[in-house]
């Protein structure tokens, strides 16, 4: 449990946060400038508050009325910034050891989790993007710390690398059960990583909740929301050239067919990607409609904000959340609401194919599967 | 035109109406020896009050002076600590040899602080101090009679590589005066004007160098600066000189 | 040519610059990393310190140092008890030359410790290492290029010192006479064409020093990402 409750000024604004961290990642949103570097820097040691407490579980970080105030080397918190940060004058395999005082159990685990140990001698000026952040995140979690903080650590990514480090980030939270501060601007990282969202404005709360919960708040940017996409883990089933399609059985037992992407190995494991708003809802059964993903669903829940609503359906046969983002108008006319039966439907062109890293267990990686 | 030439004119007028004439005021430029800097300055004042010229002086190392003079400076008069250096200017032609005039001479002492006086026995025991200074004995007259002496009585080989070079003799009064050096031979006059120094031992003249001051007008020198010129060896400027210790030549 | 006495001078003066030069190095240093980063009074106050010798005139330093040094002062009257002599010795050349050329070591220093990515130190704060321990391994190894520009800077200005010298170490030949003490009393002497040869030494060897100190600060700027 993260326990905020501080101030700190800052340039335009004073940094006033109150809050109480439970989930293992809490994603940290809001506007630009709205505070989100401050207060891990703030949580970090980095940076100095005026007033106020700082704690993680039973453990002080700062207390200035207690007098309290431990020094950044002892807080043991790890640091991801949006760069990745690493020190160019030292090797990845040196950056990793930097702060990892002869914990090479540790080490080991880090490197092996982010496979970086290939690049060990190379210097940071000849890393890709993907690669840079993987060795920041080995060099955090080297130091076995109890609190990881990181600065929007895919912002410098484009799209499709973005995805391919997020489940090196979803193994990272799985497997070392060390909490997360995760600032983002997107809220489909955040939906994918975070238990809850913080959303910062002019340095100050302005909500807290489940991801979800947070697409009625004004707060989020067009851009944002726009980037909201269903993800889900799958597994290549066939390959249909004639027909064009490849047919992908989800985690749950669900076959979705995708635009053919015969260059993906039957077998081979990939991450599916269905923008919220390219996904339809029906009242009635679909019929003599193009598109090749129908399904039967169940409304759990529809959140709204202004001028835009996200309906939750929880879709047969296992039952797993999608979201579709409709108008106001649409849900106001079809009556939707919780409970109501729908079907859902997908064009193939609109699900997206996305690389996982190759299993660990099972090697077989396929051409194009390569870790980015 | 220098700037307070400009202003020249309106101070005239306003000086009518104080005390004193004003008409065509010279200002005559002198360069002479550290060693005459008190002396000199006395005798200018005089003058000044007198006349109504101003009388601007320039001390130093007459080596130094002599070099400037041959570089353009714009000397009225040269009075300089020994003939070398009067020599060299008047082999540059800027001085006429009839208009020459040995003025002074003097005597070195040798000096220590003040605060830890001695008196040596015989000349031999300037070579048991750790260091000397003296003006630079390459060029400057202070120092050139010194080391002069020095090898008279046999002793500069032992002290030459002890030896302290200031720019001019009152270098090495002033390294005695700070206590950084812990003995100087100077003359006796510029023993005479410090507290701080105490005379050790004194080169009986005799057996010192001979020390000539030689003093000359520059050929292109106006009418006022002759008149200095001829001030600086008058019966006046003698009283002043035997008050500072120096020994007078002229006859007057 | 030189004599075989002026080479002596030339050798005497790198001598004297390289030896000033590597004991102002570690306090250049320390007073670079003192000041940097941090901003207010403070640092303004030091900075100017630090600074004066670079635009006092250098026989004001001189007096200064003189002062200090002397033998009537505390410190002068404990330093000759030990056996230490500086005014008008060869250690007053090197105190002279070091003073002058602080400044400039510090300067390049501080500029170079501030052009460290301020992100990268904080970020090894949180990977462990107190604030010392960040500066020699992140800091320093990232800054050293412009470290060793501010030396050779430095070393350049202490072979050139003049004011300050002549006034604490004196113009003895064989002792404390420096190239630009040489020339000056070459000139004085009426030894015109001995003080033309020395200049000429002298316009050699700051070239070559400049030219090694714009090498080596030319090459930082070529840093990996």
């Amino acid at each position: 449990m993260i326990r905020l409750d501080f101030e700190a000024p800052l340039a335009r604004f004073p940094l006033r946060i109150r809050a109480d961290l439970g989930a293992p990642v809490t994603a940290v949103m809001g506007p630009s400038g709205a505070g989100k570097t401050s207060l891990l820097d703030a949580i970090a040691g980095l940076r100095g508050i005026a007033s106020g407490r700082i704690a993680i579980d039973d453990d002080v970080l700062v207390d200035t009325a207690a007098g309290v105030r431990v020094p950044p080397q002892r807080r043991r918190v790890g640091y991801v910034p949006q760069d990745a940060g690493l020190f160019p004058h030292l090797s990845v395999r040196e950056n990793v050891l930097f702060g990892a005082r002869g914990a090479t159990k540790e080490v080991a685990h880090a490197i092996e989790a982010l496979e970086i140990g290939p690049l060990g001698g190379r210097y940071p000026g000849n890393l890709s993007g993907g690669e840079k952040q993987r060795v920041a995140l080995a060099r955090a979690l080297a130091t076995r710390p109890r609190l990881l903080l990181l600065d929007e650590p895919l912002a410098a990514l484009d799209v499709p690398l973005r995805e391919r480090i997020v489940p090196y980030l979803l193994r990272v939270r799985d497997e070392w059960a060390t909490p997360m501060l995760y600032v983002t601007h997107n809220v489909g990282e955040a939906r994918a990583l975070a238990g809850e969202v913080l959303l910062l404005e002019g340095g100050r709360v302005e909500a807290q909740g489940a991801p979800l919960a947070l697409l009625a708040t004004p707060g989020l940017s067009r851009e944002a929301r726009a980037g909201i996409e269903n993800l889900f883990e799958g597994v290549i089933v066939t390959h249909d050239a004639g027909g064009g399609v490849t047919r992908v059985r989800l985690a749950g037992g669900l076959v979705v067919s995708v635009s053919i992407a015969a260059e993906r190995a039957v077998g081979s494991a990939v991450t599916v990607a269905i923008r919220a708003e390219d996904v339809l809802v029906a009242t009635e059964p679909v019929r003599g409609l193009s598109a090749r993903n129908v399904y039967e669903a169940v409304v759990r829940g529809i959140e709204r904000g202004p001028g835009d609503a996200a309906v939750r359906c929880a879709v047969r046969p296992d039952l797993q959340e999608w979201l579709a983002r409709l108008t106001p108008a649409a849900v106001a006319e079809l009556g939707l609401v919780e409970g109501s039966r729908i079907w859902v439907a997908v064009k193939s062109h609109s699900v997206r194919l996305a690389s996982a890293p190759p299993r660990r267990e099972a090697k077989a990686a396929a051409p194009g599967t390569a870790a980015p | 035109m220098s700037w307070t030439r400009r202003l020249f004119g309106p101070a005239c007028v306003l000086s009518l109406l104080a005390a004193g004439p004003c008409a065509s005021a010279a200002e005559i430029t002198v360069f002479a020896a550290a060693s005459l800097a008190d002396a000199l300055s006395e005798i200018g004042k005089s003058f000044e009050s007198a006349t109504g010229h101003h009388v601007v002086f320039n001390f130093g190392a007459s080596s130094d002076l002599a070099r400037q003079i041959r570089a353009g400076a714009p000397a009225d008069v040269f009075f300089s600590a020994d003939e070398a250096q009067m020599d060299i200017v008047t082999r540059a032609g800027l001085v006429r040899p009839a208009e020459r005039v040995d003025v002074l001479s003097n005597t070195l002492v040798v000096v220590v602080p003040a605060r830890t006086p001695r008196r040596l026995q015989a000349p031999s025991e300037i070579a048991s101090f750790e260091r000397l200074a003296l003006a630079d004995p390459q060029a400057v007259p202070a120092g050139v009679y010194a080391k002069s002496y020095l090898e008279k009585v046999g002793v500069w080989s032992r002290l030459a590589d002890r030896i302290v070079p200031t720019l001019n003799v009152r270098g090495a009064l002033a390294a005695v005066e700070s206590e950084n050096v812990p003995a100087a031979i100077v003359y006796r006059t510029d023993a005479a004007t410090s507290s701080r120094v105490a005379v050790a031992f004194e080169v009986p003249r005799a057996a010192g160098p001979p020390i000539v001051y030689v003093m000359a007008p520059l050929a292109q020198a106006s009418g006022p600066a002759r008149l200095f010129a001829d001030e600086l060896a008058s019966a006046r400027a003698t009283r002043v000189y035997q008050k500072y210790g120096f020994i007078v030549l002229t006859r007057t | 040519m030189p004599t075989r006495e002026e080479w002596a001078v030339v050798l005497f003066t790198l001598r004297v610059a390289a030896l000033g030069t590597a004991m102002i190095l570690p306090l250049g240093v320390a007073a670079a990393a003192l000041l940097a980063g941090r901003h207010g009074p403070g640092r303004t106050l030091l900075d100017t310190v630090f600074s004066l010798p670079l635009v006092l005139p250098p026989t004001a330093v001189g007096v200064v140092l003189l002062d200090a040094f002397a033998r009537a002062s505390p410190l002068g009257r404990a330093l000759a008890e030990a056996g230490i002599q500086i005014a008008f010795d060869w250690k007053g050349v090197v105190l002279a030359t070091s003073v002058m050329s602080f400044p400039l070591l510090v300067r390049s220093a501080l500029t170079a410790f501030e052009e460290v990515d301020p992100r990268l130190v904080g970020l090894a704060r949180t990977l462990g290492c107190g604030p010392l321990e960040a500066f020699f391994r992140v800091t320093l190894p990232l800054a050293w290029r412009g470290v060793l520009a501010g030396s050779v800077l430095a070393f350049a200005r202490a072979l050139g010192e003049f004011g300050a010298t002549v006034m604490l170490a004196g113009n003895i030949p064989g002792r404390t006479q420096t190239l630009a003490l040489a020339i000056f009393h070459e000139a004085q002497i009426g030894h015109d064409e001995r003080a033309r040869v020395l200049a000429g030494v002298t316009v050699v060897l700051a070239f070559v020093t400049l030219w090694s100190a714009e090498v080596v600060g030319r090459a930082r700027t070529r840093r990996a990402v």
